[in-house]
């Protein structure tokens, strides 16, 4: 993915402290408030599961820049997927705000060595940032509830169409253009 | 490479990417809304990520604030950024651990918001704890875009620099006075009295004179004629010769224990520094893996620090090279002031070798008195050493017997006994001359 990042290992998480501690703190406390909040939108849990995404969120507070959060983040969803079948709970909203900080936590755990000490500026950026996202989150589950109860009949070509709209928004997303070339792809990244 | 290549996307980019939208579709398949709120933040997070993509390569240069100092004493190392497009959110330096050097902060770790904080942050305070050339770096510097989404290592000029740490000087002064010399010039007061500028007495007038020295109060009060004597000036050429074959013990930098080679570069800093500020001409040579290394005399603090620069270079042989022969371009008349730990039969017989071609010598014992060689495992290890000290001690015996002084280094005054003596005897040639 990026070869220009900070050696991550167990001996190096012993040097952390300051704003590199509580973000990975954060990160546990938000995968555990994410499992609550589906528990409390589902009325029953799974434990093992439980189990399985708080050993990968451990796995995330010492390698903060791997893949694993992708992992906690599609089984978190993959639970809520399951188990609630509620869709206009306002438990979402707690789920959503926690996958926001446990992805924010960990991207920002990334962007420094763990020893390293934050300024101010930096605190203050991130946490305006996370915080604009959560507001959508919120306004999202908004749109979900006033939505709620209108039933409308299954359409293929709506289906087929919003496949279309979010694999573009993908390609875009991927390198903010559409016609990035083959040097732009995350597997020749990988290099 | 394209400027843009430099950046390339994190994982955080391609969890934020590959969960929200795998969340969405699933939203989608399933007809589940509630599953969009859980995508709403990634997918906002990676947008927001490409929209801020920087596309040009930011310039990164670093420097340190001194490229000589002492041991001991500190620097700045700073990093330099330059983001012509105003993208780089946050910028790190990890700066490589090297021997010898202390860092500020300890795991030699920083970083800034670029566009808030600037990166005069960015900047590391370091500290040679040894003399010696020393390393200082290379670092990593890492920029980041919005949301940690993409991430540029600029291969600019991070590689690892150059730090020389001059030996830190002892105290030491010397209230001795100057061995005699043969020269009539300089700025020391000769033992004997002469054409100078130092007063030395009031007496009659002899035959000879200079009228210019006719003290003429004393003079009318007494009826005969008085001159004014002086005491003659002259130059003192001092010599530093450190033997570098051995270092002995274990040196923890300026804070702790010294070798025997911190000891001896040390002394010999702080006798250059003590007779370069008095004026007189010093000269170094040097016995080290490089062979003899030798610089003329001269004065001048300019010297010194070249002095010191060179001594700085030194490193200690690995195998034994010694001829025990003495050095060509003593100079008529020098005090010879020789600075070794003495564990080798052949540094001594120079001292002999130089005592012999008519100079005074002096040996400086640099061998730390708290040493202690021996190896729980080999406990010949302990007896061999002491056996190394007893003959050690016979031999600085013997050559004392042959008129040469050895005085260990205890820092302000080690030499004043010495030099008084040899001030006191001097001409009177203990070796035999050849």
């Amino acid at each position: 993915m990026n070869d220009a990042r900070f050696p991550d290992s167990w001996w190096l998480l012993s040097r952390v402290r300051g704003v590199g501690l509580v973000l990975r703190v954060l990160m546990l406390a938000s995968t555990v408030v994410a499992v609550g909040c589906t528990w409390l939108a589902a009325g029953h849990t799974v434990p093992v599961v439980n189990v399985v995404i708080f050993g990968l969120a451990l796995a995330c507070v010492a390698l903060p820049d791997s893949h694993v959060g992708l992992l906690v983040v599609l089984v978190v969803g993959a639970e809520w997927l399951v188990m609630v079948h509620d869709r206009a709970t306002p438990w979402s909203v707690g789920a959503a705000v926690s996958l926001a900080v446990f992805h924010a936590s960990m991207a920002a755990a990334s962007v420094a060595p763990p020893a390293a000490t934050w300024t101010r500026a930096m605190c203050r950026r991130w946490i305006r940032r996370s915080l604009a996202v959560m507001g959508a989150s919120v306004g999202t589950w908004a749109v979900v509830a006033a939505i709620h109860g209108h039933h409308e009949a299954s359409s293929a070509v709506l289906v087929a169409a919003s496949l279309v709209a979010i694999s573009t928004a993908g390609l875009w997303a991927r390198d903010g253009t559409l016609d990035a070339g083959p040097h732009h792809k995350f597997a020749k990244s990988s290099k | 490479m394209k400027p843009e290549d430099c950046w390339r996307p994190t994982t955080a980019h391609a969890r934020a990417l590959l969960g929200g939208l795998l969340l969405a579709v699933a939203a989608v398949l399933a007809r589940r809304p509630d599953l969009l709120v859980l995508a709403t933040p990634l997918v906002g997070a990676a947008a927001w990520a490409v929209m801020l993509r920087p596309r040009c390569m930011p310039q990164v240069n670093h420097s340190i604030g001194h490229g000589v100092v002492r041991e001991g004493e500190a620097t700045t190392w700073h990093v330099e950024v330059r983001d012509p497009e105003g993208r780089v959110d946050d910028v790190a330096a990890v700066l490589e651990a090297t021997t010898w050097i202390d860092r500020q902060p300890v795991d030699g770790q920083v970083a800034v918001s670029l566009r808030d904080d600037g990166d005069e942050p960015l900047s590391m305070v370091i500290r040679p704890t040894r003399w010696g050339s020393r390393r200082v770096g290379p670092a990593l510097v890492v920029a980041s875009s919005a949301w940690a989404g993409f991430r540029c290592a600029p291969k600019g000029e991070t590689n690892a620099r150059t730090l020389v740490a001059l030996p830190q000087p002892s105290r030491f002064d010397a209230s001795a006075p100057p061995v005699r010399t043969p020269g009539l010039v300089g700025v020391n007061r000769s033992p004997r009295q002469g054409s100078g500028t130092e007063f030395a007495s009031i007496r009659p007038f002899q035959p000879g004179d200079r009228l210019r020295r006719i003290h003429w109060a004393q003079s009318l009060r007494t009826g005969t004629l008085h001159v004014t004597s002086t005491w003659a000036d002259h130059d003192r050429h001092v010599v530093l010769l450190i033997d570098a074959l051995n270092d002995v013990g274990e040196s923890d930098g300026i804070d702790g224990r010294a070798s025997s080679l911190d000891v001896s570069l040390r002394a010999a800093g702080a006798i250059a520094e003590h007779y370069i500020s008095t004026g007189d001409r010093v000269a170094l040579a040097m016995t080290s893996a490089r062979g003899m290394q030798r610089l003329p005399p001269a004065t001048g603090y300019r010297h010194l620090r070249r002095m010191l620069e060179v001594m700085a270079s030194i490193e200690p042989a690995t195998e034994f090279t010694d001829d025990g022969r003495m050095p060509r371009g003593l100079g008529q008349g020098a005090l010879v002031v020789m600075l070794s730990p003495l564990l080798s039969p052949t540094a001594l017989q120079r001292a002999v070798t130089i005592t012999e071609h008519g100079l005074t010598v002096l040996v400086v014992d640099c061998l730390p008195a708290d040493i202690n060689q021996s190896d729980p495992d080999d406990p010949y290890v302990g007896i061999a050493w002491r056996i190394r000290l007893l003959e050690r001690e016979r031999e600085i015996r013997r050559v004392g017997e042959a008129g040469i002084a050895v005085v260990p280094w205890r820092g302000p005054g080690s030499l004043d006994v010495v030099l008084r003596d040899l001030h006191r005897h001097a001409g009177v040639r203990m070796a035999r001359r050849r």
